[in-house]
């Protein structure tokens, strides 16, 4: 039997591809990217060599720092509302929508499969400020508000786009929770109920700790994804206004690509790598301690 | 304000307050149910239906008109624009023609290799397993610089090839991962059952492991789907030309020579993305709700 | 467009991309490139930014007129490609040996700079001189080209732009305003405009450039026509206290509000429109615009009431205002690679016909000399055509001779400069450190 499934030839024939192809398209590039920051220039200019030079810069550059700070805040804070929105949603889709959620859970989750440079496109124009005002000003000129002209500064940017994401991604979030929610007995819930427990001590001692898993996953997921935003910053905001809204992932690009400098451009990819593994080992082993304590 | 607090509080004000249940209270929070699902409606939807309403609109409208008023006529120039000089329909090609290959290739090469890594018994395995789970964590742009000078030196740009090679490459980690995960769920007495009958492990991979899985490989084709569909770094990187270039980066180009926007068309094009999503969607949408409903991300 | 290819921040970013043919220089094998066209080494292949389709509609319509004898010996062949990932296509094909004989040169100057360094252009000036053509291209595009691109003439000026500011007249009469000739009474102007409830001046501030482009002409004007060669052989910096306060005084113009409210939201169209609603009194733009004043539809003040002045004077400065901050619109250039006898044969044509049928089928003024008569023209394009006459001398815009993370950095903060987020010594500063 286990030479059965120990059959080395079968192991060869179903790994083979997969790994030769993944060590040749991402292994074999990180393993160079990381040759790349000890040298400067590009393919027309040539290589050369530099040592730690790339790395002195990183220290000392405005930019990637700004870059850095932003990517930080901006996975913090995008993890933390829209996997609460989600959590919200789904709490809400189990215990007052119940049976009657299949129709509002396909809508809300629509809108994470339109292409995300469609949805940027869209919210630019939804909160336009000039020439015309745009919807979202336009109901703050109705409550009595003064219109916000929302791309002009950074912070008022990253709202938008906190609220993008969220609209986007919300629908989504909160149907990988409603499946951690729905497995809860109901049982559980109604005696519960019956000993007079409330609404928020219901959800903080029995339903969150019974979805955990589902909602440590969903973290891991988000955080993941926030780490390395791209398309929606390059299509909603190009990082701008000046760079107040770059990522480092935008920062790289543009560095690699647009102003020729490879190696210094590898160098804050490495930096990201190194911001996403210690980010995804920090919430594991958070993730090991709850479930120990629990 | 954000989306979020607005439900959590529906949430809160529709909830149950204890035991008492007299039939004006569930009135009541059947009335608030209402009201909220039609918040939560509106914010989803109002912003899709203002885009097609917009989609029909004149420059001179879009310029001079208030955003809320209505188009002033139902012409679809807006549509033939955004398809014939927006280059659309080569765009929506390309897409296909770069993601759907991709996607097969992912998951056949990553369910094989999962069933390698997590059902066979072999030194080493955990380490294979870890090599490709660190690959999650790597972001695109690490591997990006090398991949151009590969394709470049290997006369593939120009094509579609580098964009169909990395996304299954890319994709690859997520499915062994996932996929290493379901057949973790399965009881190793079945396979170990077919091998005692005396098949070969490569039947039993492809007569008991690949069926078995069957949802959770649907569930995880979407996932990917939807992350390569939505691509844009890759494509942005490796298409120099026009005729190769994607959706995403296709609509990122609804610009003029001096930066002037043509809103009609280009909420045209958004819309036609968005209308061909939703249908792609409502036909799968059933099996996306069923897949990750049953679990798929416990992991 | 050299002088104006920033179309958005979007596309800056995306023309990223762009710099990634830099690789490609290395010598690669094989193309499996088919739009290169240099196989027919007899076809005359000519590569445009998809934006752009003046240029070929131009050279269209020659191959079946003007220069028909020479398309039927080398027929044209347009391809396009987007400007976002132009210069990279225009790298992949140099360096696999597959330029088109006769292609737009790219987003910065520096590409084509790059490209003749590296011998793969050929020096369209002496061609032109073998031909006995040498005044086929005009004095003031002649000095602009030495002044983008040092002495030796590697690219054919298709368009000519002078730049300035478009005013309009009825506004300026109703409240009182002569034309301003000197900066403070533009100032004054605006002020009087701004009291009376008109956007004084109306600007692009989504894509900066049109923003730069006033810093630019400041500095022209307090410091002369070599202002920013200094910059860029490094005899001066821009964080001097001179060249500071250019910027200072660009933001002081937003300070007081007279780029109207939010004017980083405001996109190319939206200035254009603000300007031709009458919703603004003036509109600093080159004079490539003419197409839309020209246009009844989108003009609505009629081109009748559009007057063209341009940057004023500064107090004491070293420059003054005849000194036009001009472009070349978007420069050809021709590979050496695929120049041919049918090749020289078209570059002879389009030295003789390239300028007058441009101008009487686009109204597009060109560097080239041109016999189509003044009265034939719309009047403001007859305007322009006399400014140009009548400059010899011609200054570039702010970012001519930046390198391109420079010039990004100079044209995303434009619009923080004039909003007050960011002091002018830090915008200064910021686009020197990029300078290197």
């Amino acid at each position: 039997m286990n030479r059965v499934l120990g059959d080395r030839r079968a192991i060869v024939v179903l790994l083979g591809p997969a790994l030769v192809l993944y060590s040749l398209v991402m292994l074999v590039p990180v393993v160079w990217s990381f040759g790349y920051t000890a040298f400067e220039g590009n393919a027309i200019s040539g290589f050369h060599f530099v040592g730690l030079d790339n790395f002195r810069e990183l220290v000392s550059d405005p930019k990637a720092h700004e870059a850095l700070w932003f990517t930080v805040r901006f996975a913090l804070v995008l993890t933390v509302v829209q996997v609460g929105a989600g959590y919200a949603l789904a709490l809400f889709y189990v215990f007052v929508l119940r049976r009657r959620s299949g129709l509002v859970r396909t809508l809300v989750f629509f809108p994470v499969v339109i292409p995300t440079v469609a949805v940027a496109l869209l919210f630019q124009q939804l909160f336009e400020v000039a020439p015309r005002t745009g919807p979202v000003n336009q109901l703050l000129e109705l409550v009595g508000l003064s219109p916000v002209d929302w791309f002009s500064a950074g912070g008022t940017s990253f709202v938008v786009l906190l609220l993008m994401e969220t609209w986007r991604s919300m629908g989504f979030y909160a149907v990988l929770l409603y499946a951690g929610l729905i497995d809860i007995p109901e049982e559980m819930i109604e005696s519960a109920r019956l000993d007079g427990a409330s609404w928020l001590a219901l959800v903080r001692h029995i339903v969150v700790p019974l979805s955990l898993p589902v909602l440590l996953a969903s973290l891991v997921f988000s955080i993941n994804g926030t780490l390395k935003v791209f398309d929606s910053v390059v299509a909603l905001t190009s990082g701008g206004p000046g760079s107040t809204t770059t990522p480092l992932t935008l920062y790289m690009f543009q560095t690699s690509f647009a102003y020729g400098q490879y190696g210094y451009g590898s160098t804050i990819a490495l930096l990201l790598s190194v911001l996403c593994l210690l980010v995804t080992l920090v919430i594991f082993r958070s993730a090991r301690r709850d479930a120990t304590e629990a | 304000m954000s989306t979020g607090t607005l439900t959590g509080t529906t949430v809160t004000s529709s909830a149950a307050p204890r035991a008492s249940k007299g039939p004006r209270r569930r009135t009541a929070r059947r009335v608030l149910a209402a009201i909220a699902t039609t918040v939560l409606l509106v914010i989803v939807a109002y912003p899709l239906i203002w885009l097609v309403l917009g989609s029909f609109k004149s420059q001179d409208e879009f310029l001079n008109n208030s955003v809320f008023a209505l188009p002033e006529s139902w012409s679809l120039d807006n549509y033939a624009t955004a398809w014939t000089e927006g280059n659309l329909g080569t765009y929506i090609r390309n897409s296909v023609v770069a993601v759907f290959p991709s996607l097969a290739l992912t998951i056949v090469l990553g369910v094989a290799a999962a069933f390698a890594l997590q059902v066979m018994v072999w030194r080493g395995r955990n380490v294979v397993l870890f090599l490709f789970l660190a690959g999650i964590m790597v972001p695109a742009q690490m591997i990006l610089l090398p991949l151009f000078t590969i394709y470049v030196r290997t006369g593939l740009t120009g094509t579609l090839w580098p964009l169909i090679i990395t996304y299954t490459a890319i994709g690859l980690p997520l499915t062994v991962f996932m996929i290493a995960t379901y057949f973790r769920g399965v009881p190793r007495e079945i396979f170990e059952a077919a091998a005692l009958d005396g098949a070969g492990a490569l039947r039993t991979f492809l007569t008991i492991g690949f069926p078995l899985i069957r949802n959770a490989i649907f569930t995880v084709a979407l996932v990917q789907f939807f992350f390569i569909w939505n691509d844009l770094l890759i494509a942005l990187t490796f298409t120099s030309r026009d005729d190769l270039r994607t959706i995403q980066v296709g609509l990122l180009n609804f610009t003029g020579q001096f930066g002037q926007v043509q809103y009609g068309p280009t909420f045209a094009a958004i819309s036609l993305n968005v209308l061909g999503t939703l249908a792609i969607y409502l036909v799968l949408n059933q099996r996306v709700m069923k897949g990750l409903t049953a679990g798929s991300v416990k992991g | 467009m050299t002088a104006r290819t920033n179309t958005r921040r979007t596309t800056t970013v995306i023309s990223a991309a762009a710099a990634a043919g830099a690789l490609l220089l290395t010598g690669c094998s094989g193309s499996s490139d088919s739009s290169a066209g240099a196989e027919g080494s007899s076809a005359f292949s000519y590569l445009s930014f998809a934006e752009n389709t003046s240029i070929q509609d131009t050279l269209t319509a020659l191959s079946e007129d003007a220069c028909s004898t020479e398309n039927e010996a080398a027929p044209l062949e347009v391809t396009t490609q987007p400007q976002a990932t132009y210069d990279q296509q225009l790298q992949l094909q140099s360096g696999q040996g597959a330029l088109p004989t006769l292609f737009a040169s790219g987003n910065s100057p520096l590409l084509a700079q790059e490209l003749d360094d590296a011998g793969q252009l050929v020096d369209v000036g002496s061609e032109l001189e073998s031909l006995g053509k040498t005044d086929a291209i005009i004095p003031a595009a002649q000095s602009t080209i030495e002044a983008i691109y040092g002495d030796t003439t590697y690219v054919l000026p298709t368009e000519f732009n002078v730049e300035g500011i478009w005013y309009n007249k009825a506004l300026f009469e109703d409240n009182e305003i002569t034309p301003p000739t000197t900066w403070t009474e533009l100032v004054d102007a605006a002020t009087e405009l701004a009291a009376a409830g008109i956007t004084p001046l109306s600007a692009d501030g989504k894509d900066g450039w049109p923003l730069t482009r006033l810093v630019g002409n400041y500095l022209y004007r307090t410091l002369g026509p070599d202002a920013l060669q200094k910059v860029a052989d490094g005899d001066a910096a821009l964080t001097d206290p001179e060249y500071v306060a250019a910027a200072e005084a660009i933001a002081d113009l937003g300070a007081e509000g007279f780029f109207g409210k939010s004017v980083g939201s405001i996109d190319y169209d939206g200035a254009l429109n603000q300007f031709l609603t009458g919703d603004a009194a003036m509109f600093y733009m080159g004079s490539w615009a003419l197409a839309n004043f020209n246009d009844p539809a989108q003009n609505k003040i009629g081109a009748e009431n559009i007057g063209f002045l341009p940057f004023p004077d500064v107090e004491g400065g070293a420059g003054t205002s005849s000194q036009l901050a001009a472009n070349i619109g978007v420069p050809l250039a021709m590979a050496d690679s695929a120049f041919d006898s049918g090749a020289k044969e078209w570059l002879g044509c389009i030295a003789d016909n390239f300028g007058t049928q441009s101008l009487a089928d686009q109204g597009v003024i060109t560097g080239f000399a041109s016999d189509v008569d003044a009265s034939d023209l719309p009047p403001l394009t007859a305007l322009v055509q006399e400014e140009i006459d009548r400059t010899d001398e011609t200054v570039l815009w702010f970012e001519a001779l930046f390198n391109p993370e420079a010039a990004t950095t100079s044209q995303t903060n434009a619009q923080l400069l004039v909003t007050g987020k960011m002091s002018p010594e830090d915008f200064m500063a910021a686009v020197q450190r990029d300078l290197g």
